[in-house]
């Protein structure tokens, strides 16, 4: 199977802390797999390397063929095309309205015009399930789900192959957790997405995730089947899966 | 060049075989080829999808929209050969389509519109700023009664951040006004022979108004500016409500520590402008209109009279107040994002601006009539 996403050996400092200590895996496409860990580990920090954001002291990434840290800037740009990213808060801009939002990609990177994308704004806010009336109203009126929903629909908007999501489920109730779960799984069935999540959600684990990738003391600790990882020796992974019951 | 839809008509039947690479790249192409085919209304319509290479949900939108806009329904279109996983995807496409789009427009509002809302908004902006003066004010007798509660190191490092670390920039912007005014004053007294009344005008304006004043817009826009943004992030991030929730008052601790500070800081500013000034006045007389230093001293000794000094630095008190004031109001007052941190400081400037210029104005006027 093609790998989508390939880590290699990626360390990473900050000071004289070594957050990586040689840390690699693999996603091929179409999975959803699930990056999970203590809290300090990394693992914010790990998606940050992923998506070019932040450059990691040695290793390499490979995202969708494309070595991150060494490709030029035109590379780099016409990656980012290719993978969406949904953020921890939803990081709308708030100076826009929710459908301004997800015209941004458009407007930046597709020389649509705007009585095609007009439409496509309203369909990929209910590709998300949000009414269509939502898209006249500013970020700041929403609550904490439906801008989720906005940051998925943007994330979105750009058709990705790959899509990065931080904690997607933290701050939303029980009910509407599982609903952005339910959602996220049918569109990667749905769209053969490819999604990578950090999540400290043991629902969303056992629900919509292929494969758990456990970060610990700076490696990867477990990979594969959440069923398998859960039956892993190491300490902290069967603390981890047992923190609920 | 790739033919994205093609229509045939087979047994009496309209057949649309979809081709090439349905993305979001190639959309406006798409678009324009859907826009030359007609199809029959309510008769029944096959979607051959056995030519197609890729597919999304934007192309597979775009044409579920063209279908749906020509009158044809799930009974009369009829899907074939396509790829399972296109298949879902326009499954998926299709269920979710029932909402119509929504594009926001701002309104975009008429003149007297805009009049209306600009005196309704500044009416309700100084209504609510004589509210925040009276809640301050209520706290400020509170402290009067249980003078333990002041807090003497949050004021004493507010008013190194306002008073000491403003120091050097306010020395230098009234020494260089010190200079320009002593230096355009000379031109004119020099064709009268009437140079040594150069060193009364710069005493009394640099003491009286310049000084004063500068350090005023310069302390608005440098500590007023920072006031609303640190309350404004610290109530974007809870912060102002867990101080309520820990039981202290948000004003008492951080509105009144600010106001202290900038309330000393500032007539000491301004008198730190007064010597500033005088020296680029002392400097510029002495190169262009020979008057020595000490000449100049005398001179300053026999005709500035104290009440101009003191006039130019009890002002300052009441310029401090207002700052602070405005500052902390805006702060507080933010909404809950980024967008409004900004707004609310750059508010926070001009009105912090405009008030010291009304008050100088106020004090010109007043201080006139008293004979002061």
């Amino acid at each position: 199977m093609e790998a989508v996403i390939e880590v290699e050996n990626v360390v990473t400092r900050f000071g004289a802390e070594r957050v990586h200590d040689g840390v690699s895996f693999r996603v091929p496409r179409g999975e959803v797999a699930a990056l999970i860990g203590g809290s300090g580990t990394g693992k914010s920090v790990l998606l940050k390397e992923i998506i070019g954001l932040l450059r990691p002291e040695s290793g390499t990434v490979r995202l969708l063929g494309t070595e991150v840290w060494r490709a030029g800037a035109p590379a780099l740009n016409a990656l980012r095309r290719r993978f969406g990213m949904l953020f921890q808060d939803g990081a709308l801009f708030s100076s826009l309205t929710v459908a301004e939002n997800i015209a941004v990609p458009f407007r930046e990177n597709t020389d649509l015009p705007m009585d095609l994308v007009a439409p496509l704004v309203g369909f990929k806010l209910a590709l998300v399930g949000l009414p269509p009336d939502t898209g006249t109203k500013m970020p700041a009126q929403l609550s904490g789900g439906m801008r989720k929903r906005v940051a998925l629909a943007r994330a979105l908007a750009l058709e990705p192959e790959v899509l990065f999501l931080d904690e997607p489920t933290s701050g939303l109730d029980p009910v509407g957790a599982r609903a952005f779960d339910k959602l996220v799984r049918v569109l990667s069935d749905s769209l053969g997405l490819t999604v990578f999540l950090v999540t400290h959600d043991l629902d969303t684990l056992h629900s919509i995730v292929d494969r758990a990738i456990v970060l610990g003391g700076g490696k990867v600790i477990a990979d594969g089947p959440v069923e398998k990882v859960r039956n892993s020796n190491d300490a902290w992974v069967r603390e981890y899966f047992m923190a609920r019951a | 060049m790739v033919r994205w839809i093609e229509q045939q008509a087979e047994g009496g039947t309209c057949v649309l075989y979809l081709g090439g690479v349905w993305r979001l790249p190639n959309l406006r192409g798409i678009a324009e080829a859907l826009r030359g085919v007609r199809v029959p209304g309510s008769a029944p319509v096959i979607l051959d999808g056995s030519r197609l290479e890729a597919l999304d949900t934007a192309a597979g939108f775009t044409l579920f929209r063209y279908l749906s806009s020509h009158g044809c329904t799930e009974a009369t279109v009829t899907a074939r050969g396509f790829d399972p996983a296109h298949r879902r995807l326009l499954a998926l496409v299709h269920e979710r389509m029932k909402s119509e789009p929504s594009e926001a427009h701002a309104r975009h509002l008429g003149l007297v519109h805009r009049i209306g809302h600009a005196t309704v908004d500044l009416a309700l902006l100084l209504r609510d700023h004589t509210r925040f003066l009276g809640r301050v004010a209520v706290e400020l007798l509170g402290l009067l009664r249980r003078p333990g509660r002041f807090r003497v190191r949050e004021t004493v490092s507010q008013f190194e951040d306002v008073g000491l670390d403003a120091i050097p920039i306010v020395a230098l912007v009234t020494f260089l006004i010190g200079v320009v005014f002593a230096y355009l004053l000379g031109v004119q007294a020099q064709r009268y022979g009437a140079n040594i009344f150069v060193v009364d005008g710069v005493g009394m304006a640099i003491c009286r108004e310049l000084s004063p004043m500068l350090a005023a817009i310069l302390v608005a826009g440098r500590s007023g500016a920072a006031f609303t943004a640190q309350l404004g992030t610290m109530r974007v991030q809870e912060e102002v409500d867990a101080i309520s929730t820990l039981g202290l008052a948000p004003i008492q601790v951080l509105v009144v520590p600010r106001l202290a500070a900038i309330m000393v800081a500032l007539p000491l500013l301004a008198f730190v402008g007064d010597v500033a000034g005088i020296a680029g006045g002392m400097a510029v007389t002495a190169w262009q209109l020979d008057i020595s230093p000490a000449t100049f001293m005398d001179r300053l000794h026999a005709t500035l009279p104290v009440s101009y000094l003191a006039v130019g630095l009890a002002k300052t008190p009441v310029f401090a107040a207002f700052i602070a004031l405005i500052a902390c109001r805006m702060g507080l007052s933010v909404a809950r994002d980024a967008r409004s941190v900004g707004i609310n400081t750059t508010s926070t400037v001009v009105q912090g601006i405009v008030a010291v210029i009304v008050l100088d104005a106020i004090f010109a006027v007043v201080l006139q009539h008293l004979d002061i």
